[in-house]
Order: C-alpha cells, then structure tokens, then sequence
C-alpha cells in the first residue's frame, strides 16, 4: 500500500513539475475564480440575515416599534396605555420626533430629526460606529444616510434653518437602513418613505422643529414572541406597528441585488471556468495518452490510473479552493461595509464551514470533472493505440475546405485553420458568449437611473450602488479570465497551426496574410459568441430585476460588440505575427509531428 | 489446451479494417513457447510480428483464438485481471524504450515493484540490484533525457524484469540502437537466456535471432518456418561470429 501511495504521490508531483506552468495556473485561476464568488455570494447571503441580528441584539432592539399618526400631546396620549398593556415586557421612549428639510453639501432632503438623551434606555439603544452620540449642538446620522448624501464627521449641516455639527454615526434595530426606513406619514407633513434618520439631543428637538408639531415612537417588547413575528405592519386605531420582522426584511433589501447579481455571476464564472478547464484538459489529453498507456503496459490497473490523475487534479483543486475562499471573503467587506448602516461586517469573523464546504465542494467537483475525462479515455483506450501516442489528428470537413477555395485568402486561411480543430472553435465561442452575457447585463445595470428621490433632490440609491459594485466585481473577475483564456487558445491555435501556416508561407502567402488569417480564425466563432452574448445579457437582466427597467441605448451595445470583436483580434494578430517572423524553414522544421 | 508450455496460443487471429482494406495482421496462429524457451521472431515490416507480440501480452485482445499464460487464460480476461498479470507475471521491451520521462531511471525500474504493492523500501533495493545488472547503477538518478539509447534500453529491461516476470516480450529492443548499443542488449538477453528467463523477441537483427534458442518467421499474419536452433548451445560460436 505505502509503495502505491508513493508511486501516486510521486506521479503527480513530478507531472506537475513538468506541466507548463501555465497549464497549472490556469486551471488554478479558473476553479479559484468560481469558488471565490461562491464565497461571495454566500458570505453576502450572511450579511442579509446576521447583522441585523447582530445589531438588534447589540442595541437592546424593540420587538415592535409603534408611531402614532397624531401629534403633540394627542399622540402621547394615544401611546401612554399601550406601555403598560398586558404582555408587554419593557419599553422605551416615547422619542420624539419632527420631519424636517435637511441640508447638507448643498443638497436639500426629508429627514426624521429623533430627539434622544444620554439616559440609558430599556430598547433601542443605538450603537455609536464612528464619532460620539448625541449632544447639544451635534447631530449624528444613520451611516447609510450619512454616505449617500456625502456627509462626514466634523461637517456642519442646517436642520430647519438651524446648524448643527456631525458628531458621530449610530446603527439601530427600530428602524431599517436608509432608503428602507418606510416611513409612514400623516398627509400635509413634508415626510418621504425613504427619508434618511439622524438623531439630536431632546433638549433641541424643540427648537429645530419650531412651530411644526412633534410625533412620537414609542419601542415595546412582548413576553409572547409571536406578537412581533405575526406581521410585518399594521396600523390599529390611527397607530402604525412595525414588526423587527418587518424591519429586518426591508433592511435585507439593500444588499438583496447585490446578492443575486453575485449568484447569476458565480453560475456565469462557472461556467466559464468549466469551460476553460474542460479546455486544457482536453489539450492536455493528447499529452496523458502515452503515460496512460506506458502505465497500463507496465501493470497499472484502471483504479491506479483514475488515482494518478485524480490525485493530481485535486491538488489543484485544493489550491484553487484556498485561494478562492480567501480571496471571497477578504472581497466581501467591500461590498457590505463601509456604513451598511448595521454592526458588524463579513470580513471580521471567519467563514461560515458551510461557506467553506461548499466553495471546497464546488472546486473539487470542477478538479474531478477535469480528471474524469482522462481517466474514462483510460480505460476505453486500447492500451497499444494510446501507446502509439497518436494525437488525435486533424480533422478534415470537406465542405468547409471546398468552401474556402472560393475565398480571399486571409479567410481561406482562417476557416482551414478553424476546419482542423472545431473543439477550439466551439471554446472561443463559449468564451465570448460568456463574456458578451456579463458585460451587456453590466450595460443594462449602468443604464439604471441609480437615485432615489427625496422631496425635490435626488440622492443616489446605496442599494443601486451596491448591485453595480458586485456586477462590477464579477465581471471583472469574469473578464480576467477570459482574457486569459483568449491568450491561451490563441497561443496554441499559433502552435497548432505553425506548420500549415509555413506551408502556406511557401505557397506564397503573406505574412499580413497569414496574420490575417489567425485573427479570422479566431474571429469566426467570436461572431456568433458576441451576437448571442448581448441578447443573453438583456435578458438575463431582465430576468433577474424588479421594477421598470430601461433598456442600455443601442450604441452602448455596438461598441460592446466591437470592443470585443477588437480585443479578440488583437489577442490573435500578436502572436500570429511573432509567428510569422520566423523564417519559414524553421516552422516547417520545429514543428511536432 | 495441450502441453506444459508455459505461453500457449492456439488459432490466435487479430484482422484489421474491413472490406478490401482488411488486413489479416494475425491469422490463426498456433503457438507453444515453453518455460526457459528464448524465442525469436522476424519477418518483413508488416507482417504482423508487433500485433502478435501486443496479443501475447494482452496489449490487445484477439479476434478468434485462446491465449494462455501459464493457468491463466489472457484474451477473455477482465481489463484488471490483465493489468494484474502484467505486473505480476509479464516484462515489457519496448523498440522507442516507453520510459516514464519525469522519473529517474531507478524510479522507472521500481515502477512495476512499487504497481505490483512492494514497500518502496524493498522496490528500490530490487531496482538497485536489477540497474547494476544492467551496467547503469551509477546512472540510478539520472533522468531518461540524460542517458543514451542503450542505456535508456538497459533500464527498460530492468524494469521489465522488475517482478520477476514469468516471460518478457521485447518489440525490437534494438531497433532505435546503434551497434555497440545493440551488443549491450544482445549480452543482456544472453545472460536472460543462460538464467532460464522465458524470453519472446520480435526482431530484424539477425544477431539476436543468433542467440535464440527457436527463431520463428512470420510472412503476412502466419508462421512460415519454425526452426529450433540446433547450435544455441554454443552461441560462443556465433559472438565469435561478428564480435
Ligand atoms: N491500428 C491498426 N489499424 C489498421 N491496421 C493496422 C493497425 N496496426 C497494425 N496494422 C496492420 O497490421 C499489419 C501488422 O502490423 P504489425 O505492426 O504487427 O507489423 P510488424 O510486423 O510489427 O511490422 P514492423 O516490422 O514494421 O514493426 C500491418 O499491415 C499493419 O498495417
Ligand atoms: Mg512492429
């Protein structure tokens, strides 16, 4: 047994050894790309549902959070016997609180001014994330709030005509995130739905609001939980109740597109990732016939042969996974963090191990797909053909080779090259299609109008912004590894095509002709990857938004399709001409048989 | 099947293609090498002496016939049972060598040994031995990129004879050689041929068919002529020939 195990071990490291390095890093950047937006997406879908556990947890949050419609005295009225009603356990305030224009930075908005004390309350006890808490003269906002309207600490803003100083930024459960919060408001007050929340001493509140009347909030707790959990909302005898279940559902809404964009991404990048696998192991075949066949020659069984290369790619695989994982999660404080206008972010505790079992699954199953295609060709292989280390020759498609002999020649050139390996064509193909599909969706994203508006000013959406910073993220990770992979199959389609390209040299093709002809070649299927790509990418943004969706003007799109249509051709043209420098003896001559 | 003889073919049949592009690689042949037999084999490029060769080893699977190995029946064995055989009971010499590129050539010899589930303690003492036998023990670590023809063939037969196998088939073992290569191989297999190793060897080299104890020729997939050699006890005769 130690003697197989070593027989295993020592195979795979030296065959790695042997690899060209960047076999080996591709196949590594491919299953790390997948795994790393898995673990994105995953560490996001934790930020949805735990910090504003967390934060409620942290802040002494209310079960239920209670706003009468009416003002002043009247409205303390109708909140005085709700907190000594039968099953409540606790409660805090009543806050009060005036709806005022609020102008920061030049910029005019609602806001929800609450009046709070330096008294420590039973509920709802926010939790300061930069700066001090509340003071006379100082104002200090909801982060979320305080970042969309560019507001920092030690700036002055008006509130109702009177200034007061950012001193600090405080999270709190009573109440979801800018632009959630979901006010609901009596007529004739200047209040909007999405209006941001700051807090100032209750000693001022007075005086800011001036002669408009005050509201107030009082935060209760239940002993019977199911008298928070059974609604979300409600409004009994001219009181709006809000739920924290509520509450946290309109707060998971900031980063809920984010979310999605990070899911549709990551099957994307798989899928890409599978293909460009599928790619080099399938380029890598022709190499492992022989070793397969020398292993079978000297005794190795099916089982030993799955286990050598298995082995291999699942070292990889490992790697991948690791680097995946880590790259995921130090990603993700991005995209949750800075103000998500809740305590805690992914980036501080360590992965979830369901994170972590499911971004190793996900890179092991892609390593184990590599490594099942070798070890079936194995075990079909009669052991003397694969020992004759044919690689699988050429293929000739008579029609295309008739087509071409009616072409200029930089086309003839191209679809005779194309003719020969049609496995390289379809992957150029799916590599553009891919690629296409993310950044048309991308397109769509941008063409959004990305601002919320808040009585006569537009502020831009945290919510917009987060979605277009994980599409964002995907699609250049999506892009880096289609680049590389462009690379690649240029290179080897080069390599593969030296030898008649030299022929063709010594029929009298120009060098320009020749270099030509690799870019058709490589152009031909990025065509149709391209045209299906930009539909595929509407669509896919369609699918998956909500709302009225505006449609990316067409022009955005044509110079999408161009763009990638130039970049693939330059790719090739590189290459094609350091090829076509050589003199035509020497590629007719290093070329493999 | 009849008789003791340790590799046994009878009505052994291996076609290619079909039509009139059939060719009849191997045509009912019947074969009995017995234990201690060195055998060769020639004819013309062609007909059929690699695909027999690939047959007796269980390379390939016949068409039509029986093929027994000692007890055990090689053309309808499972593809296991036939790797398990390989590395116990069966050496392979290849024309183009067939060395693991990435190992060294003493890590080539114990590949079989380590296969066949020998402690990688005890592989290496066998491969050690086996590469001195063969002349190359100060070559051990060298990579097959760094040794010469005959040299990288000397391993091959190392490896070969790894198990102790019960017959090494050898597919034109000096067909890549030059001359002087060619006589460290002959004398390799003369000293097999002295231990008492079953040995099968496809060859065009009359030199190897010299020291055979049996030469067969083949001519389009059938035996024309099966000669015991009378003079293989004093094969010095024969060295002394063309030494
Ligand atoms: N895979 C194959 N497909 C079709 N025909 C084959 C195949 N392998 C061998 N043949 C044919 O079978 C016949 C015997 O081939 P084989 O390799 O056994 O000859 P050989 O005697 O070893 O020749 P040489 O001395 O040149 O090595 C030849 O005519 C060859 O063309
Ligand atoms: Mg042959």
């Amino acid at each position: 047994m130690a003697g197989r195990l070593l027989l295993v071990c020592r195979l795979m490291v030296r065959d790695l050894r042997r690899r060209r390095t960047e076999t080996v890093l591709l196949l590594l950047l491919a299953i790390s790309a997948a795994t790393a937006t898995l673990t994105l997406g995953l560490a996001l879908n934790n930020a949805l549902a735990q910090p504003y556990e967390r934060t409620r947890a942290a802040t002494a949050g209310p079960d239920v959070v209670a706003t009468p419609g009416a003002t002043g005295a009247e409205a303390l009225a109708a909140l005085a016997p709700l907190a000594a009603a039968p099953g409540v356990t606790a409660h805090s305030g009543p806050y009060p609180m005036a709806y005022l224009m609020l102008t920061a930075r030049g910029k005019t908005v609602p806001a929800v001014v609450q009046g709070r004390d330096n008294s420590s309350a039973a509920l709802d006890r926010p939790a300061v994330t930069a700066g001090t808490w509340v003071r006379p003269g100082g104002v200090v906002f909801e982060p979320t709030f305080a970042n969309a309207l560019g507001v920092h600490i030690g700036d002055t803003v008006d509130i109702n005509g009177h200034p007061l100083r950012v001193v600090g930024t405080a999270v709190t459960a009573a109440r979801a995130v800018y632009p959630s919060a979901d006010w609901r408001a009596h007529a004739g007050s200047p209040l909007t739905e999405s209006a941001g929340l700051v807090w100032v001493d209750s000693s001022q509140i007075g005086a800011l609001a001036g002669a408009r009347p005050l509201s107030y909030t009082l935060n209760l707790r239940y002993a019977d939980p199911r008298a928070s959990t059974s609604f979300t909302h409600k409004r009994t005898d001219g009181i709006e109740y809000s739920s924290w279940v509520g509450i946290a559902e309109a707060d998971g809404r900031l980063v809920k597109p984010a979310r999605l964009a990070l899911m549709v991404g990551s099957w994307l990048l798989t899928a890409l990732a599978v293909a460009s696998v599928a790619n080099i192991v399938a380029g890598r075949v022709v190499d492992q016939r022989r070793r397969v066949g020398l292993l079978k020659a000297v005794g190795a069984g099916p089982a030993m042969i799955a286990a050598v290369h298995l082995a291999e790619y699942l070292v990889i695989g490992l790697a991948a996974a690791g680097a995946g994982l880590a790259a995921g999660w130090l990603a993700a404080p991005a995209l949750t963090s800075p103000g998500a206008g809740l305590l805690g972010s992914t980036g501080t505790h360590p992965p979830a191990l369901r994170t972590v079992l499911a971004a190793t699954v996900l890179a092991l199953a892609i390593a184990a797909a590599a490594a099942l295609a070798p070890v079936l060709r194995a075990a079909t292989t009669d052991t003397v053909d694969a020992l004759a280390d044919a690689a699988t020759p050429p293929r000739r498609r008579g029609w295309r080779v008739w087509l071409s002999r009616r072409m200029p020649t930089a086309l003839l050139i191209g679809v005779r090259i194309n003719a020969r390996r049609p496995r390289r064509v379809r992957f150029v193909m799916v590599n553009t299609l891919i690629t296409t599909t993310g950044l048309a969706a991308l397109l769509m994203g941008l063409a959004q109008d990305r601002h919320v508006r808040l009585g006569e000013t537009e502020l831009v959406n945290p919510r917009s912004t987060r979605t277009l910073q994980a599409m964002l993220l995907v699609i250049v990770v999506l892009c880096v590894l289609a680049l590389i992979n462009a690379v690649v199959s240029t290179w080897t389609a080069v390599l593969d095509a030296r030898q008649p390209l030299a022929v063709a040299r010594t029929l009298g093709a120009t060098p320009a002709q020749v270099t030509v002809g690799m870019a058709v070649a490589q152009l031909l299927p990025a065509i149709p990857g391209v045209a299906l790509g930009i539909p595929a990418g509407i669509g896919l943004y369609l699918i998956t938004s909500m709302g009225d969706i505006q449609y990316a003007p067409a022009s955005w799109m044509y110079a999408l399709a161009l763009t990638v249509l130039f970049t693939v051709a330059v790719l090739t043209a590189i290459p094609a001409l350091a090829a076509t420098r050589r003199p035509v003896a020497d590629a007719l001559q290093s070329t493999p048989t | 099947m009849t008789g003791s003889a340790l590799l046994r073919a009878r009505g052994v049949t291996r076609w290619y293609g079909r039509g009139s592009a059939l060719v009849r690689a191997v045509d009912e042949v019947d074969l009995e090498v017995p234990a201690g037999q060195t055998l060769a084999i020639m004819g013309p490029s062609g007909c059929g002496k690699s695909t027999l060769l690939h047959l007796l080893g269980g390379l390939q699977r016949p068409a039509d016939g029986e093929i027994w190995l000692a007890e055990h029946r090689i053309d309808t064995m499972s593809e296991r049972g036939l790797a398990r055989l390989r590395r116990h009971h069966i050496g392979f010499v290849f024309q183009s060598f067939h060395l693991m590129d990435e190992l060294t050539a003493v890590e080539n010899v114990e590949l079989a040994a380590l296969l066949a589930g020998q402690s990688p303690r005890r592989a290496r003492q066998r491969a050690m031995t086996l590469l001195d036998r063969v002349g190359l023990a100060d070559r051990a670590k060298h990579l097959p990129s760094a040794l010469s023809g005959g040299q990288r063939q000397r391993v091959a037969i190392a490896r070969a004879l790894s198990n102790e196998p019960l017959v090494v088939l050898a597919d034109e073992p000096t067909g890549n050689l030059d001359s002087a290569a060619t006589l460290e191989v002959l004398r390799l297999f003369e000293e097999l041929r002295t231990t008492g190793q079953t040995l099968v060897v496809v060859t065009h080299d009359a030199r190897i068919a010299a020291v055979a104890d049996r030469v067969i020729s083949m001519r389009d997939g059938s035996f024309a002529d099966d000669s015991q050699l009378a003079g293989t006890a004093d094969a010095g005769t024969v060295y002394g020939g063309w030494r």
